[in-house]
This record gives C-alpha cells, sequence and structure tokens, in this order.
C-alpha cells in the first residue's frame, strides 16, 4: 500500500483522477450554458441590425410612395390639366348652344 | 526533490493568488471608485440621443386634395476635422449641390465634427453626392414642405421655414395645430455607429413625437384655378399692378377661392415652394390686410340702409340733370350725364348725385349704424393671419363732407374680405356671416379633431329689404354699368366700382390711378356664390364695368358650371330635356 502523506502534487492528480468526470460535465455544462446564452445574445444583436436594415427599407418604400404621391398631385393640379385639354388635345369650353340641361323628375314615393 | 517540487508549486501559486488579487482590487476600484465617471462615459460612446421631429400635418382643399405636404429629405452634412483637403471636397461638392464652393470651403475648412453644406436638397443631388462615398460627407433626413400646386393659392397658404415652423399664411395662423410635438429617444450603438436593435431594450423613449393635425380648407381648387387664372388674364390685359379675386359662399361664409396676384416677378404668382425668391409684398394677403376706399361698390350699402329704413322707395325719382352737387367745400360731380332717375337706376347707372342726395336724407347717425352692422371698421375675423379692420371715422367727427363722401365709398377704407363679406349678407337675405378658411382639422392622435361651422354674425337688414336692394342690383348687371358682367345662362346682380386712388405725392385723388372692381352674386335668385373682384391700377380703360365686370362673368360661368349649377337664364336658347 502505497502512502501518499507528505505528496501534495500526488493528492490533488488522485483527487482530480477520482472526480474528473463530475468535474468535466460540470465544465461542460457551464460552457455550453455559457454558449448558449451568448449565442441568444449575438443572434438577438444580429437580428437588430436586420430589423434596422428592414425599417431603413420600410422608411424608404414610405418617402418613395409618398413621393410619388406628392408627384401625381402636382400632376393632377387643374393648371396642367387645362393646359394639356386645350393646347395638346384641342378640347374647348362648351358654348351654351351645346349644353343640354337634364333635369330629373322627381322618384315618385312608394 | 518532494521537497522541491511542492514548493515550485506553492510559489506558483502564491504568484497566481497574488495575480488574482491585483486583478480583483482593479476591478473593485473601477467598478466601485470610477463607477460613476466610467459609467457617464461608456454612455456618452454607447448611446445617442436621436431627436424625432413629428409629421407637419397636411393641408387639403374641400375635397381633400392635397395643397401642402411634408416628406423627409435629405440634408447633406460635413465632418471638416476629417477632411485634409477642403477646396477639392467643396469643389466636387459644389458641382453637385449648386452651392458657391467658397462657402462651401469656408464651412469645410476648420476642425469641427459637424457642418450643414446644403439643407433639403433635391433626391438626385442626394443620391450624387452619396455615390461619392466619402465618409467625411454624409447625409441626415430632415423634413419638407411641398406645395404640389405651386402657385395655386400661394399667398393664402403661405411657407415654413427651415426648422418647419410657419412663418406666412395659413401656415403660420395654423401653426399649432400643424406642426405637432418633437420627441427624442436614447439609442445603443455599436462601435461604428449602428443602431443596435431599434425598438428593443437599447432604444429608451423618452418622449414621444405627436404628429401635427391635417386641416380641411374651405377652399376648392378648381374655383380657386379658375379665379386666378382670369385675373392674371385680366391683370396682363390691363397691364395693372394688382389685384384680388375672392369668391364665397353667400348662405354659409365659406371662402371657396382667395386670389391675390401682383405684377411683380414679371407678372409670376408667388411660389411657396421657394419663398427666399420673392419679397414680403408679393406675398402678403391683400386681401386682408390692405384697406382700400371701395368706390361706387359701396353705393349698395347706402341703399340698403336707406330702404331699410324707408326713407327711400325703389322707384323713387331723383333730379341728377344737374350732373354735380355741393357739399360744404366740395363739388361731387358724376361720371356720365344723366337725367331724372329713379332710385333703382341711380344705383345701376353709378350716379353720384342721387346717391349723396340719399344719403343726406338718411342722416349721418343712421348711415353709420347700417356701415357698422356690415362689419365695415372691424374685423371680420377670418383665419387669416394680418387682418385689418380697415378705416372708418366716428360719425360724430365726419366733416360736412364726409357723408357724401363716404356714400360713394370714398373717406372710408374697406378691406377685399369686408366687402365681400358684407355682399354675402346682400346675397343671403341680410345675415352677416363671419367668413372661414377652415372647415375642419383631423387629429391624427386618436382625438376627435374640430369641425368649423357657419356663424352667423348678426342681421344687417330684413329680407324685404335684401329683396329690394337685390333687384336694385341685378339691374345693374342688366341694364347699368356692369353689363358685362352678366353670366351666359344665368342671372346675376353685383355692382361697379372706379375708384380714384390717393395720389402719393400730393394727397388728393389721382386722374390716373384707379381701383376698378365689380363684386356681385350668381344667380340672383337663391344666389350660390358672392364674386369680388378688383384690379388694382389698370391702364387705358379704366372702368370696373369694362375691367372687373369681365372677370366676375368669367369666375361665375366657369365655377357654376363646375358646380353644377343649372342655368336660370336660358333665354329660350338651351335645351332642356326632362327625365
Amino acid at each position: 500500500m502505497t502512502s501518499r502523506v507528505g505528496d501534495i502534487g500526488s493528492f490533488i492528480f488522485e483527487r482530480s483522477k477520482r472526480g474528473s468526470f463530475r468535474r468535466v460535465l460540470i465544465a461542460l455544462l457551464i460552457i455550453g450554458g455559457l454558449i448558449l446564452y451568448v449565442g441568444g445574445k449575438v443572434r438577438i444583436v444580429r437580428l437588430g441590425y436586420q430589423l434596422e436594415t428592414l425599417e431603413r427599407e420600410k422608411r424608404e418604400l414610405e418617402r418613395a410612395n409618398r413621393s410619388l404621391r406628392i408627384e401625381a398631385s402636382s400632376l393632377s393640379s387643374p393648371a396642367r390639366i387645362e393646359e394639356i385639354a386645350i393646347k395638346r388635345l384641342g378640347m374647348i369650353h362648351p358654348p351654351k348652344e351645346n349644353l343640354v340641361m337634364v333635369r330629373r323628375k322627381p322618384t315618385p314615393t312608394q | 526533490m518532494p521537497m522541491e517540487r511542492r514548493g515550485r508549486i506553492l510559489a506558483i501559486l502564491l504568484l497566481m493568488g497574488l495575480g488574482f488579487a491585483l486583478v480583483a482590487l482593479r476591478l473593485i476600484y473601477l467598478q466601485v471608485f470610477q463607477r460613476a465617471e466610467l459609467t457617464a462615459r461608456a454612455e456618452r460612446q454607447q448611446e445617442r440621443l436621436v431627436k424625432l421631429e413629428p409629421k407637419r400635418g397636411s393641408i387639403y382643399d374641400r375635397m381633400h386634395r392635397e395643397l401642402a405636404v411634408s416628406l423627409d429629405v435629405d440634408s447633406i452634412y460635413g465632418v471638416p476635422a476629417e477632411i485634409d483637403n477642403p477646396r477639392a471636397v467643396a469643389q466636387r461638392l459644389s458641382a453637385i449641390l449648386h452651392e458657391n464652393p467658397r462657402v462651401l470651403e469656408r464651412r469645410l475648412a476648420g476642425d469641427k465634427h459637424f457642418v450643414w453644406l446644403s439643407r433639403k436638397v433635391e433626391p438626385v443631388k442626394a443620391e450624387k453626392v452619396k455615390a461619392l462615398g466619402s465618409r467625411e460627407i454624409g447625409s441626415l433626413l430632415e423634413s419638407k414642405r411641398f406645395y404640389p400646386k405651386k402657385t395655386l393659392a400661394g399667398p393664402l397658404l403661405g411657407f415654413t421655414g427651415m426648422d418647419n415652423e410657419g412663418l406666412e399664411g395659413l401656415e403660420r395662423a395654423y401653426d399649432k395645430v400643424l406642426h405637432g410635438v418633437s420627441g427624442w429617444m436614447i439609442a445603443e450603438k455599436d462601435a461604428v455607429g449602428r443602431t443596435v436593435f431599434p425598438g428593443g431594450s437599447g432604444f429608451r423613449f423618452q418622449q414621444h413625437t405627436i404628429p401635427g393635425n391635417d386641416i380641411v380648407l374651405t377652399i376648392d381648387e378648381v374655383i380657386q384655378h379658375i379665379t386666378e387664372k382670369e385675373l392674371d388674364a385680366a391683370l396682363a390685359s390691363s397691364h395693372a399692378k394688382g389685384g384680388v379675386c375672392i369668391v364665397m359662399n353667400p348662405d354659409s361664409g365659406e371662402v371657396l377661392a382667395l386670389s391675390v396676384r401682383t405684377a411683380a416677378h414679371g407678372g409670376q404668382a408667388f411660389n411657396p415652394n421657394e419663398p427666399q425668391r420673392y419679397k414680403p409684398a408679393d406675398w402678403r394677403n391683400r386681401a386682408v390686410t390692405d384697406a382700400v376706399e371701395p368706390g361706387s361698390i359701396f353705393k349698395p350699402i347706402l341703399a340698403s340702409a336707406a330702404i331699410e329704413e324707408r326713407v327711400v322707395h325703389p322707384l323713387e325719382r331723383f333730379d341728377c340733370s344737374a350732373g354735380k352737387i355741393q357739399l360744404a367745400d366740395r363739388v361731387i360731380k358724376d361720371a356720365h350725364e344723366n337725367g331724372v332717375l329713379t332710385f333703382t337706376d341711380v344705383i345701376a347707372d353709378s350716379s353720384n348725385v342721387g346717391t349723396i342726395k340719399v344719403a343726406l336724407r338718411l342722416g349721418k347717425e343712421r348711415f353709420s349704424k347700417y356701415i357698422d352692422a356690415f362689419g365695415f371698421g372691424r374685423k371680420t375675423g377670418v383665419d387669416i393671419p394680418g387682418e385689418i379692420p380697415g378705416l372708418l371715422k366716428d360719425y360724430r367727427v365726419w366733416s360736412g363732407v364726409s357723408i357724401g363722401s363716404i356714400a360713394i365709398g370714398q373717406e372710408i377704407g374697406v378691406t377685399p374680405m369686408q366687402m365681400a363679406a358684407a355682399y354675402c349678407a346682400l346675397a343671403n337675405g341680410g345675415m352677416l356671416m363671419k367668413p372661414y378658411i377652415v372647415s375642419e382639422i383631423v387629429d391624427h392622435d386618436g382625438g376627435e379633431g374640430k369641425r368649423f361651422s357657419p356663424q352667423p354674425v348678426r342681421r344687417v337688414i330684413s329680407v324685404e329689404a335684401c329683396s329690394k336692394v337685390n333687384k336694385i342690383l341685378q339691374r345693374v348687371v342688366e341694364t347699368g354699368t356692369g353689363q358685362r358682367a352678366r353670366p351666359a345662362g344665368y342671372t346675376a346682380a353685383g355692382k361697379t366700382g372706379t375708384a380714384q386712388k390717393i395720389d402719393q405725392k400730393t394727397g388728393a385723388y389721382s386722374k390716373k390711378e384707379y381701383l376698378s372692381s365689380f363684386v356681385g352674386f350668381v344667380p340672383a335668385v337663391s344666389p350660390k356664390l358672392v364674386i369680388l373682384v378688383m384690379v388694382d391700377t389698370p391702364e387705358g380703360v379704366v372702368w370696373g364695368g369694362s375691367v372687373a365686370a369681365p372677370v366676375f362673368k368669367a369666375v361665375a360661368e366657369q365655377s357654376l358650371a363646375y358646380l353644377q349649377v343649372a342655368p336660370d337664364n336660358e333665354g329660350g336658347r338651351m335645351l332642356l330635356v326632362t327625365r
């Protein structure tokens, strides 16, 4: 029977050998937990970046939409429509003789 | 040997322990003693304050067509501290932004960390700047006001400043409603300045923005266009200095169109998209800010008072053959020769002599009471900034000439808006209505908003008296001075005016400068529109019946057709189909 008294190195190694499986398991659990935690955080940050990019795209699209609405509003101004109607399409204001007044008969009540 | 080994192990453990102890002490020092300072530094580095501008509300016409809207556009900034060659950068940017290269260079020189180079630039320019790919030049989004209909109702709408504050017109009058409330928040940023997880835990809202409310006007953009087009044509043909045209609904007091034009800028109307190109005189809303001597368009006020007080009958005859009348030290003449006229013809032919005779019979106290009741000498309360009350002397200090002068529209200053409102009362049966221009405030924040309804001010004259005045004014258009105002297919009533302007040099009435005007309503029975036209200082023919009346006719015909008001005076030439 080998004595371990006075050999502290052997004592440590012996103990390490005995409980190694348990310690490795604990270490793996801690490391695994850390990886999961950090991985989750990294994923959140990545999603945040994606979200910001999408938000920016949405803002850009909304801006483009609004810009197009302004352009449409500008193009439909009465001054422009009248100019196109008269100058390009040769339209005229109808003379009085060409007007037909249509008077609706009152609908009989039931 | 075992002792040596044990000693080494102990020494290593001791060293490691010492190392850990040092780290622990350092941590305690940083975390406990320097905590506040380091936390503040970290926040400065990792967080940024984001100011959130509220969206300014839009302005719509009565049919909800956009007249003023806001859009986010790029503003270009530079970081001078990181620029090695400001001149080269300035020249490159100048070619894109069309800004003075020297000004740009001056801004880019120095060691500042932020300078604006060009704010609210067009999208094409912003894209070109972004395409440069320069890290020292960047862009930020800012809200810019657009007026998609360009010059349409420019002086009425007004404009906003660089920071979106209303500076003129309705933009100024309704700035609190339109502007909204700014917000700000703190966001986390990473090493390269990107915002981390917007909307997440890193985003701390300090104050949410409250968007501005929209406003809906009583203005109809088509009628507004018609008035501007016809007024422009009249100004061009008469070489006038300016003009005003107002269209109102007489029953409600709604202002359907308000055009103010000047001959400045080669007759180009004020465009609120580029206010920097104009002077204040170009955008001043003369319909409410300027008082003018109205001339003969004021005579129906005297007629209303006299008929209401029963001091005259429309068919009573007056001898106007002398062509002049003496009042104190002044002789007032007629513009045309007249004989014996009925009171109806006195107004229809615009006889000064006949009008003054009736005014003298009415007396200054009673006349003054009606002038006041029609709203002259006080603000109408229309929601346009800068309105003045006009000029009206207390009747107790009138001179011997005043009663005659005022009866023919002199010695009194009225705004075009006051005049239009007074004619609304004549058109609707005698009720003075408060003119208004905003019909609704639309609250985007879940509130109810606000709707504005017609506000009667007071009854000025009775329905019976009003009916008699109406017939007199119809006579003006049928056989009198306003025949050129008669719209095809419709009856109309109104009054011409040709007021001498005051010569600024002599202080006397000018013999060259006139204010030509016509105010009236269509159709004459159950009027739908009151139309006021004033043309300032026309050249050549200056009579209101020749200069302003045709504008009234054109505006009336087109506006009534647009509003689908059935003609009431077909004259047998129009085909009627009954279904």
